[in-house]
């Protein structure tokens, strides 16, 4: 069985169109410039009812904040890469900014180095369809 | 200033009880066994059915698999309910969230006078199949932040807050399993618990299955069949009905209102504890008391971890102590002095009960009724709920104050 693909919605379309050009994104409103992830109908920030979240590029640089490792996967189409490392990382741009996604690393198993600097790439799991996820980055 | 005093503060009181068994899979439908427990309950606390005219219940599935919820199966509502007990209740509720938010609404209708003998009941249902296994191939709405990734489910979610704890405070692993030994060893001696007569080892516990490291299955309760039901009246009815009546002092819950954004259920250590400590602030406010003068608390522990933030949530521990202070015995049981977190065995040591056993411990040990582990000199228990910042607490005290 093949993984799930993200069905976009009219506020995520521009995330996974520039996801597919393996671009990582990131929700702004347009009133306070808050991030936001996920965004939402209002700003958590500032209030308004119209965000107008605009998606913008960000370096897709991070560090690991938190990880685990999933042995037994509970989502179909990834039990050929099981064990894989899940990472929770704080975005460069905001410390609030947290995003959850798989460290593509050889060795899977061991624990992720929390605090160790990653960078964003893209698993195209699909024609069109690509999902970020995080590699060590090394020094900056 | 405005005062937060709590206006029903003991005015309220849980007037009895009951327990079905906790099993894998019921030999009846959950709506069958939610039937007899409640008839159970309104008998122990010395009433008829014809006397309640109060029905709170959170209808919950909570299962984020792909199984179908079915209303007397999978969940039972109280509209389910009232036709089947033969009731028009005066008051009826079927609320959402944690035990809490059920508990709140059970006190507020009685004290309100919207009705005079509230019966709340929590069901839980254990479905064929893999609990949380989702086979969509779609993920929509907030799925498409996280099922394409391989996040998915409240397992690597309270793993990944684990982590973030355990490596900020140098926690070794393995630490968890003396959470889940406590739990086991005091559920092990509980009849109706899934867990009776089966205690486990710290040895047993390191050679469980890792799921989502460092959680093993064994950190995890385990899905079951069961329904918990009691009865709540005013104080002053009570105090005429057979058994010594446990006073609703306050509650708080949070329900992640206050948590940033995050794509669910993602959890990061210090929301959980920010929120939690935030959301707790109207206990104490509310009941003018403070957590020193918590005789008995009950931890919530549906995940292991669970139970470290809560402890020092609540200040018992310093930040990252919990489990030095669980090692050395703090929250054992068997010494009279110790803060006996889990005596009523928990999720971990009852099975999936969504908070009821802490509920149903802080009753029974103030009203006198806990039997062989009776703990003494107890005026105040609480009980917590969830994991703290989309938990809550519910204070019950044995005298009205």
């Amino acid at each position: 069985m093949a993984r799930p693909v993200p069905v976009p919605d009219a506020l995520t379309a521009p995330y996974w169109e520039a996801a597919s050009q393996h671009v990582l994104t990131a929700a702004q409103c347009s009133q306070c410039s808050a991030f936001a992830h996920p965004p939402d109908d209002v700003c958590r920030s500032c209030g308004t009812l119209d965000p107008g979240f605009a998606y913008v590029p960000v370096r897709g640089r991070g560090v690991i904040r938190s990880w685990t490792v999933v042995r037994r996967p509970l989502v179909p189409g990834f039990d050929d890469v099981a064990p894989f490392t899940l990472v929770d990382v704080e975005l460069d741009e905001d410390p609030g900014l947290r995003v959850v996604g798989r460290l593509l690393r050889s060795g899977d198993g061991a624990p992720a180095p929390i605090g160790a600097a990653v960078a964003v790439a893209f698993e195209d799991i699909a024609p069109g369809v690509a999902i970020p996820a995080f590699t060590l980055a090394g020094a900056p | 200033m405005t005062s937060h005093r709590f206006g029903a503060r003991n005015r309220v009181a849980i007037a009895g009880f009951a327990q079905s068994p906790i099993t894998r899979h019921a030999d009846t439908t959950l709506g069958v066994l939610t039937i007899q427990t409640i008839r159970d309950a309104v008998a122990d606390a010395g009433l008829t059915m014809d006397q309640v005219d109060g029905l709170v219940t959170a209808p919950l599935f909570p299962s984020v698999g792909s199984h179908a919820a079915t209303d007397g199966h999978s969940l039972v509502t109280t509209t389910w309910l009232a036709r089947r007990l033969g009731l028009d209740p005066r008051f009826a509720a079927d609320v959402q969230g944690q035990l809490p938010v059920s508990v709140a609404i059970a006190v507020n209708a009685v004290a309100s006078g919207a009705a005079d003998h509230v019966v709340l009941h929590r069901a839980l249902h254990n479905p064929r199949g893999q609990y949380h296994a989702s086979s969509s191939s779609q993920a929509g709405g907030m799925a498409q932040w996280s099922a394409p990734q391989g996040f998915f489910g409240p397992i690597a979610a309270i793993a990944m807050a684990y982590n973030e704890y355990a490596h900020r405070y140098g926690i070794e692993d393995g630490a968890l399993g003396d959470v889940v030994v406590e739990a086991r060893k005091n559920g092990s001696k509980l009849p109706w618990s899934y867990w009776y007569g089966q205690p486990l080892t710290r040895d047993e516990y390191l050679a469980a299955p890792v799921i989502n490291d460092p959680i093993r299955r064994l950190d995890c309760d385990l899905p079951v069949d069961g329904v918990t039901a009691f009865v709540f009246t005013s104080a002053e009815r009570a105090r005429d009905l057979p058994h010594r009546p446990v006073h609703v002092t306050g509650y708080s819950f949070l329900n992640g209102t206050l948590q940033p954004p995050r794509v669910p259920p993602h959890w990061p250590y210090d929301d959980i504890m920010d929120g939690g400590r935030q959301g707790i602030t109207t206990l104490w406010e509310g009941t003018g008391v403070g957590p020193a003068e918590i005789d008995l608390p009950q931890f919530y522990d549906g995940f292991a971890p669970i139970v470290f933030f809560w402890l020092e949530l609540l200040g018992i521990c310093g930040p990252g102590e919990a489990p030095a202070f669980v090692r050395g015995g703090g929250i054992d049981s068997d010494k009279p002095d110790a803060v006996a977190g889990l005596s009523g065995g928990g999720a971990l040591g009852n099975g999936r009960m969504h908070g009821t056993p802490q509920m149903l411990e802080c009753y029974l040990q103030l009203a006198g009724r806990a039997g062989a582990r009776q703990r003494e000199g107890l005026s105040l228990a609480l009980a917590c709920q969830g994991p703290p910042h989309v938990g809550g607490a519910v204070m019950y005290s044995a005298e009205a104050f």
